[in-house]
């Protein structure tokens, strides 16, 4: 596996608060990459850092053995989660000054911002002003200016968020396409059921600090071991008193139960069929994102109010 | 120093400021204003007013025959509506006299009665009853005929000949001349003055308008969060320079079009201006007031481009706008104050001064011959000004540019400067 791109050792505090704490992950090549945490955790902190717009405290970002400088910030592709664009600015006239600033510009470019206008349904509006658009199609827009100059590197700070429906599969879409064309692509959210099913990699932080990071199939495989996900109907509350359950914990369509062995999964399955639960589906050796990160990061939040941070 | 992302910043400022509402209306509505002004002037100059009957009422009747003359040869008798009677009563006679024309006058069929009583042989005081008595143009005219017949009288019997009497009768002409460093000595009227007050006002609007401008689209773009996309692709110094120059040159081109409507106004009105308000606009004044608005221009606009990165929305960043405000008014109020005399002793310092010398010093140079080093000295000033400010400006910028939510304290900003950014 190459890492073109690697995160050493950023910290970075504001007054007294410790927003990032020595973070540190890879990004593997031609992969979506989640950086998933809750609100203040520290993501778009990070996400600053990498993109210049703050200086770390200490640590460094490294792009091919090299100190990231402008020319990374040329091959990136940044949609903050705090979104604007200049309202009184035309579509077409948007799209092409930010271009401009990755030092894209020309008929080639403008071609192609007529392609992803098209693409996106919005070409008949492209001489429209920006504060005229749709809360949506503003969103297009903003996103199409963050791939216009074909970056190799995008950068998604909480992507889904305001989009509706039939826009997240859009930009859902639009990633795995990219990825397909062998982009890098960071995607920041809180939503941990769409990290899951997208990304590759995952790097979860909390608090300012990493606690988990790796290939999402091996962390869930080292999770999963002792648990079933299952979907049934009926009645399943004799299981809290079985010895050999450790923990229930319903997710709503589907319950996570932990054994105590891995052995006993087959005793599970029996159990429940005697007990004439209907089981829909059986799920051994499962476990969500979610799940995960819940027991990561829930561990110590009992006993001490997470604050919020700068983020 | 100019990389592609400054010019595509200040394309996109020069793009979106020049042809902004508040910049065309500001540029062209303010020359608009100076013309219609001038022209109405002139206009008011040209009509007529109204026929105006005058009495004129001497107490001694001996007198009556050589005002009547002296009067109606007159070119303001002869060439405008102005009719007089002539009338001899004794004072208290007078008064009579007057109750009984009062409706007249109050109705203004008579514009006014003029009374010259005997007494005025000797003192020279002249009455006038009218409706409106303060009547400036009417005095003025009527001042030299009047002392003309009093004096011809007075040395009647006195043994003068005609020069001597001429002599006498003149009054005085107060000609002003400009001693400069040109071989010419010229007469200078008050041009010189309005240009003084001119320069002042258009610089002290422009630093203003352009100024605010600024402010608040520094303003939209921290508030619309369109500055974190920008600085994903700008560092925040190429970004505060390109808004800044944006901004310089929108500025630039507005005082350009203003002074050059200006030299257009007075060289095609010279007939209409009168000889008096003739103005001399040295090409050296020009070429010294664009280049120092310019500098003066990046200077201020910094300033107004911090403040607005200071706050979130314009309400927060009027009381942080303030102190600047007062860095354009007092200039703009001691450019007033040297017009009565440019040789105050403040005069020169706060031509020179840094911020001040932007509006002081083009006033200054209308009135009086500045020295060059003095202009250089002022330029210069200005500069180094610009680069001390630069860093602390830059600094707060970009802390302030991406800090949202309450209005910060002062003593935050200030903690700003030490962050690592």
């Amino acid at each position: 596996m190459t890492y073109s791109l690697e995160v050493k050792n950023l910290t970075k505090r504001f007054g007294n608060i410790l927003a990032v704490d020595n973070v540190s992950f890879e990004v593997p090549d031609g992969s979506i990459f989640g950086l998933i945490g809750r609100n203040g955790a520290g993501k778009t902190t990070t996400i600053r850092m990498m993109m210049g717009i703050y200086l770390p405290d200490s640590g460094e970002i490294i792009l091919n053995g090299a100190k990231i400088g402008q020319d990374f910030k040329n091959k990136v592709g940044y949609l903050p989660e705090e979104r604007g664009l200049y309202k009184k600015m035309k579509v077409m006239d948007t799209l092409l000054y930010f271009a401009e600033l990755k030092g894209k510009f020309g008929k080639e470019i403008i071609k192609k911002a007529e392609e992803y206008l098209k693409k996106f349904e919005l070409y008949d509006r492209r001489f429209s002003k920006i504060e005229d658009l749709s809360k949506g199609n503003q969103q297009k827009v903003q996103f199409i200016t963050t791939i216009l100059h074909d970056p190799d590197f995008i950068i998604l700070d909480e992507p889904f968020s305001g989009l509706d429906p039939i826009n997240t599969n859009l930009l859902k879409d639009i990633i795995l396409e990219m990825r397909q064309k062998g982009k890098v692509i960071i995607l920041s959210t809180h939503l941990i059921d769409y990290a899951e099913k997208m990304c590759d990699y995952v790097a979860m932080i909390n608090q300012g600090k990493i606690i988990l990071k790796g290939p999402l199939k091996e962390i869930k495989s080292k999770y999963s071991q002792k648990n079933v996900s299952l979907t049934y109907e009926g009645d399943i509350s004799f299981l809290k008193e079985n010895p050999m359950i450790e923990k229930i914990e319903n997710f709503g369509n589907t319950t996570g139960i932990r054994i105590k062995e891995p052995h006993q999964v087959q005793q599970l399955l029996k159990l429940l069929v005697d007990r004439n639960v209907v089981i829909k589906q059986f799920n051994a050796n499962d476990i969500s994102l979610y799940e995960i990160f819940i027991e990561l990061a829930g561990k110590d939040e009992n006993n001490k109010k997470i604050e919020s941070l700068i983020c | 120093m100019l990389n592609y992302r400054i010019l595509a910043v200040l394309k996109r400022e020069l793009k979106e400021r020049l042809f902004s509402k508040a910049f065309i209306i500001t540029t062209f509505l303010i020359p608009g204003l100076m013309i219609f002004v001038v022209g109405l002037q002139v206009l008011l100059r040209s009509t007529e007013s109204k026929n105006l009957n005058f009495e004129f009422i001497t107490e001694d009747q001996k007198l009556i025959d050589r005002f009547k003359k002296e009067l109606l040869q007159s070119d303001f008798v002869t060439k405008r509506n102005y009719n007089f009677n002539f009338y001899s009563m004794s004072k208290e006679k007078l008064y009579e006299y007057i109750q009984k024309k009062r409706n007249e006058i109050t109705e203004e069929k008579l514009t006014g009665i003029i009374f010259i009583p005997s007494s005025t042989l000797k003192d020279k005081r002249v009455e006038y009853y009218s409706k409106s008595p303060q009547n400036l143009t009417l005095s003025r005219e009527l001042e030299e005929p009047i002392n003309k017949v009093l004096v011809d009288v007075y040395f009647m019997n006195k043994a003068l000949s005609q020069e001597e009497l001429n002599f006498v009768r003149k009054g005085i002409d107060f000609s002003g001349f400009k001693v400069s460093k040109d071989e010419n000595i010229k007469k200078e009227g008050y041009g010189n003055l309005i240009l003084a007050y001119v320069f002042s006002l258009l610089l002290y609007i422009s630093l203003l308008v352009i100024g605010q401008l600024t402010m608040q689209s520094v303003i939209e773009e921290k508030s619309n969060r369109i500055v974190e996309i920008v600085l994903s692709s700008v560092n925040p110094k190429e970004l505060m320079i390109g808004k800044i120059l944006g901004a310089s040159i929108t500025g630039l081109v507005q005082m350009g079009i203003w002074i050059f409507t200006i030299i257009g106004i007075t060289s095609f009105s010279w007939v209409m201006l009168p000889e008096d308000l003739i103005m001399t606009i040295d090409p050296k004044i020009v070429a010294y007031v664009l280049l120092s608005f310019f500098i003066g221009l990046v200077l201020f606009i910094s300033l107004f481009a911090t403040i607005g990165a200071i706050f979130d929305n314009p309400q927060d960043a009027s009381s942080g706008i303030a102190p600047i405000i007062m860095l354009i008014i007092v200039p703009f109020f001691i450019a007033i104050s040297i017009m009565e005399d440019p040789n105050k002793p403040y005069a020169e310092i706060a031509s020179m001064l840094p911020f001040f010398s932007v509006i002081v010093m083009p006033s200054r140079m209308s009135l009086v011959d500045v020295p060059n080093w003095q202009l250089f000295v002022s330029i210069l000033l200005n500069i180094l000004s610009i680069f001390a400010l630069f860093p602390i400006a830059g600094k707060i910028y970009r802390v302030g540019i991406l800090v949202t939510g309450k209005k910060p304290k002062w003593s935050e900003v200030i903690r700003w400067l030490k962050y690592k950014y």
